[in-house]
């Protein structure tokens, strides 16, 4: 079955770290990039994360990944570059176009900070398995009916995508058209997507059933099968990493 | 006894269900529009649904998680927008509590002022980490023109904003508003929390 | 002791009129095995929501009498005290994996976890269960991946390891093949042979004769009757309730062997004499309807070969000409059937061969031109239905193939009349049962009054008055000249319904011929992994060397 997280199964020291310590990583990457807006220090964060994908021997996955943002970036460049209000120093022209280079540079700065977004991202989604992140979650407190809302999409996406081919050949061969002009394709959308709606309607009954047949909204406390994530280092990671937004925060305020 | 109000967080287990089904139909809207090659998004029919059939709080919850797991699957900017598809749960959830869903011209405004409060919270977000821009072909042409006639920064991102989301929002809506009132009722009162046993 | 007790259970859901359950009151004791039998409106799967508490905590309603588990009140205890007791498992094996777990071990764990049992306590169950279903192998596997009959084991494995004192399984195979039923039953065998109290809704009455002491005769909310199998399955008046016998019984009733002392009729194949039927008790019945059209509507399928890649080819050529009488296409799950039936509607394009349907060939025309000459019905209704009422949704087919409003609505009204449901024409389509908006589907697609008209496996999860319906259908579209081709797995209804029959196995054609006859191929049978109709095998064991195919073909005096 086709599965739908990008997690990518390897064995690396990136893996082996704890899930919410990879969170908070995410959150201190990206907020550096707005704390410290330098396109040096942009660009040092930046390389920090590519090298922590490296050490996770996932760096190659997150190219298609950066590829989907990759029309807001082309986006940012040439309306930056083109019409950022401090239009000053001329870079170069293409053409009889001139890109200016306080543009160019602010392109330039939002570009790196998306990139080492998607990143950041990156290095907690593609080596963390979404059950040991949820399940961590819960066990600093989240509800584990939440918890549950966001492994169990995981499952149903796929089923329901599975279930579009079927609705796409009946409708068909009731003689629907699903090509033609704009008209004809606008009248067709509610027969496709009104048999989805109704279905995973009447799924959600059967499925709150089958949950409350299982103890779903037992009051006692739960426990767990799988024995919660251990790395010893996790503590030390995460006093290490709010140390430096702190010193971040100081550096921009004092300096 | 307490009244149950919209805002309660006593939610049946079938609204929890419904949150990965509104995500599954956001996913699906997406999905199909694509296919035929509809110019629109239509990708949060499901989140809006689940606002008019459970209420705001389980809008704002679907909402957030669409974009969550979005994020986790395909593109991780969407992050960025789980945000502003919390305020649409809440706002479809809200206005539908209130009686704006009763017909296609009560629908029409709710789709309005949706893409309208969407484009509003987005604007900030599109400016403090993309300079401004949506990403959108014909909405980012138009800041482009606005910012070359120096224009202030806020309105031109929020004119772009409102290229992209007030059309697709009211579509969005209009077409949430029609799959809603085809649905059954043995299907729509599942996901009240009000209703009661009554003994014989 | 008693392990239920319910006493004038009465039960309205909310927003509806008429009373679901009405004044039922019964017992099950330790360790009994009881069948609940009733047509789809008898109310049966309100009873198993009932006891396990989902009435009326889950659905709410207006309740009446009590239920009592052990001495545990229903109505005072939340449904997982309840649940913890009593275990349920139900038609759609989809819908009962929870979604959140991502291996067969996990999901098992799932209400483990949920009642906080200690790790290793969960560790010993869940592989206990697994071991008495049989699903060891799957533990690795996501729960999605699996077949129907898998799936379904693991929602039981699940529910046992539960530990409940009593186990409900409502219609548990209605939704599976006969191999994945097989898998299933074989479970329930083994569990009621354990002594666990077991209550099951089923519409196979061989298998409710089989198993049960005792069983419990519904009919609109009612208890019409409680007793032994042999008692319920002699009533004279069972027809009335929607409820076909065994077959056994059904025999033993024609050919007269009642039982002198009891009165009562065999209702199992160990207790029906090994001798008794000769030829001269069988009259054989032509298979070949008379033709009311000499040119009727004809498929030509010329070496018909079909993959989604090169490796695996589905079809490996086949050629039949289809034309005439009503032909029943019969084979294993993953022959080959669904993918034939698609390409005779150009829903899929061959890879290599022809189709000629009606003189046209296939490769000139796309699904929604020929959506006016061949009807298919699929076979999950709800991949098709969005209108909010009946008449809307049978119309969309007419309409779309160019019938002006009013004819369409003519043919709708008239189809609807035919499947049974013009009552209900103008209520919302999920606010009927699973078997009901099949019949809408049905009804939808006769509505585009086409030449040729398709069915995929129709009668799964139908009452034996819903089969009644449909074979009425399929023997009248043909008196009106029209081609009729049916994928079925139910080999009681082939043998009833059909005179031609076609086998495909594993994407090649095996057999083609007179029903009869394909029934006596023994050889082919078993390689397509079919077996032959339960009224042929019991004829057969009673001393007829034929191929007996229904039971009116019996002689009665």
């Amino acid at each position: 079955m086709k599965n739908m997280t990008l997690y990518v199964d390897k064995d690396s020291f990136i893996h082996n770290i704890d899930p919410l310590t990879k969170l908070l990583f995410v959150f201190l990457s990206i907020a550096l990039t707005y704390i410290l807006p330098t396109h040096l220090f942009v660009i040092c964060v930046l390389a920090f994360t590519l090298l922590l994908l490296l050490a996770g021997k996932v760096f190659k996955y997150i190219l298609p990944v950066i590829g989907v943002s990759l029309l807001l970036i082309i986006s940012i460049i040439i309306v930056q570059g083109f019409f950022h209000p401090d239009r000053a120093t001329l870079l170069f022209e293409i053409g009889p176009l001139p890109i200016y280079k306080e543009g160019f540079a602010f392109a330039l700065l939002l570009t790196l900070r998306i990139i080492n977004m998607v990143c950041a991202f990156g290095v907690l989604i593609l080596t963390t398995k979404p059950d040991d992140l949820v399940e961590s979650l819960i066990n600093k407190g989240m509800s584990p009916k939440i918890g549950y809302v966001f492994l169990s999409v995981l499952q149903i996406i796929p089923q329901m995508i599975a279930m579009t081919s079927k609705i796409t050949d009946a409708q068909r061969a009731r003689g629907m058209e699903t090509e033609g002009n704009l008209l004809t394709r606008i009248k067709s959308f509610i027969p496709l997507l009104g048999p989805v709606v109704l279905n995973s309607l009447n799924d959600t009954r059967e499925r709150s059933i089958a949950l409350e047949i299982r103890g779903f909204n037992a009051k006692g406390t739960k426990t767990f099968l799988n024995e919660s994530f251990h790395f010893k280092y996790g503590l030390i990671l995460k006093i290490i990493l709010i140390i430096t937004l702190i010193a971040a925060i100081v550096w921009r305020v004092v300096l | 006894m307490k009244k149950n109000s919209m805002w309660s967080l006593n939610f049946t287990t079938a609204a929890l269900v419904l949150i990965p089904a509104a995500i599954g139909i956001n996913y699906l809207g997406k999905l199909f529009a694509g296919l035929l090659k509809l110019p629109l998004w239509l990708d949060s029919i499901g989140t809006v649904l689940a606002s008019m059939l459970a209420g705001p709080i389980i809008g704002a919850i679907a909402g957030i998680v669409n974009n969550i797991i979005y994020g986790f699957t395909a593109d991780p900017i969407s992050f960025v927008y789980a945000i502003t598809s919390a305020v649409i749960g809440l706002v479809v959830g809200i206005m539908a509590y209130k009686g704006w869903i009763v017909n296609v011209g009560k629908a029409l405004v709710l789709g309005l002022v949706v893409g309208l409060i969407a484009a509003t919270v987005s604007t900030p977000l599109n400016i403090m980490f993309w300079g401004g821009q949506t990403g959108n072909v014909w909405g980012d042409a138009l800041f482009a023109t606005m910012m070359a006639q120096d224009m202030p920064l806020w309105f031109a991102s929020f004119a772009d904003s409102i290229v992209v989301d007030v059309p697709d929002k009211m579509a969005t809506v209009l077409i949430s508003f029609l799959l809603f009132k085809g649905l059954p009722k043995n299907l729509t009162h599942m996901y009240d929390n009000r209703s009661k046993i009554e003994r014989l | 002791m008693n392990s239920i007790r319910v006493e004038n259970l009465t039960y309205k859901y909310p927003n509806t009129d008429t009373f679901a359950l009405d004044g039922i009151s019964f017992t099950v004791k330790k360790g009994e095995f009881v069948g609940i039998a009733g047509m789809n409106t008898a109310g049966k799967t309100t009873l198993c929501f009932a006891l396990s508490g989902l009435v009326p905590h889950f659905f709410k309603g207006a309740y009446g009498g009590d239920v009592f588990i052990g001495d545990m009140d229903v109505l005072t205890h939340e449904i997982s005290d309840i649940t913890a007791k009593v275990g349920l498992v139900f038609e759609n094996p989809f819908s009962q994996m929870t979604g959140a777990k991502f291996t067969v071990y996990d999901e098992i764990a799932f209400g483990l976890e949920n009642l906080g049992i200690p790790r290793d306590e969960m560790h010993r169950r869940i592989k206990e269960s697994m071991q008495f279903l049989d699903i060891e192998a799957l533990g690795d596997k996501n729960p999605f991946s699996l077949s129907g009959g898998q799936m379904q084991r693991v929602a039981i494995a699940s529910v046992i390891a539960m530990k409940p004192d009593i186990l409900i399984l409502d219609e548990p195979t209605s939704q599976l093949d006969p191999r994945g039923s097989e898998e299933v039953f074989r479970v329930v065998e083994n569990l009621s042979k354990e002594g666990m109290t077991i209550i099951m809704v089923e519409q196979k009455m061989e298998k409710l004769a089989a198993y049960s002491d005792r069983i419990l005769l519904m009919h609109e909310g009612k208890l019409i009757d409680s007793g032994p199998p042999a008692d319920i399955f002699s009533r004279a008046d069972l027809l009335n309730f929607g409820v076909v016998p065994p077959v056994y019984t059904t025999v033993a009733k024609a050919l007269h062997l009642k039982n002198e002392l009891t009165g009562l009729y065999p209702i199992s194949l160990e207790e029906m004499p090994a001798s008794g039927i000769t030829n001269g008790d069988i009259r054989t019945i032509s298979e070949s309807l008379p033709l009311t059209k000499t040119a009727g509507p004809e498929i030509k399928v010329k070496d018909l070969q079909f993959s989604y890649n090169k490796d695996t080819p589905i079809l490996r050529g086949i050629s039949v000409t289809l034309s005439g009488e009503p032909t029943a296409i019969i084979g294993q799950n993953g022959a080959g059937k669904t993918t034939f039936v698609k390409l005779l509607k150009a829903l899929l394009k061959p890879s290599a061969g022809e189709l000629i349907i009606n003189g046209t060939n296939t490769k000139d025309t796309t699904a929604a031109k020929l959506a006016g000459t061949i009807g298919l019905i699929f076979q999950n209704p709800n991949d098709q239905i969005f209108k909010n009422n009946v008449l809307d949704e049978v119309m969309f087919g007419p309409l779309n193939v160019g019938q002006t409003p009013e004819v369409a609505r003519l043919n709708a009204e008239k189809m609807l009349e035919r499947v049974g449901l013009l009552g209900k024409a103008g209520e919302n389509p999920y606010d009927l049962s699973l078997a009901e908006r099949k019949m809408i589907a049905v009804a939808s697609i006769l509505a585009m009054d086409t030449d040729i008209v398709i069915f995929d496996e129709p009668t799964m999860g139908q009452d034996a008055r819903g089969k009644a319906i449909l074979k009425d259908i399929i023997h009248g579209l043909h008196a009106q000249g029209k081609l009729v081709l049916c994928i079925l797995h139910d080999m009681d209804f082939v043998a009833e319904t059909f005179g031609r029959t076609i086998i495909i196995s594993n994407g090649q054609l095996l057999f083609d011929g007179p029903t009869r006859i394909a029934f006596s191929e023994a050889d082919i049978l078993h390689t397509a992994r079919l077996e032959q109709p339960h009224i042929t095998q019991l004829a057969r064991k009673m001393g007829y060397d034929g191929i007996l195919l229904k039971e009116s073909e019996l002689i009665q005096e």
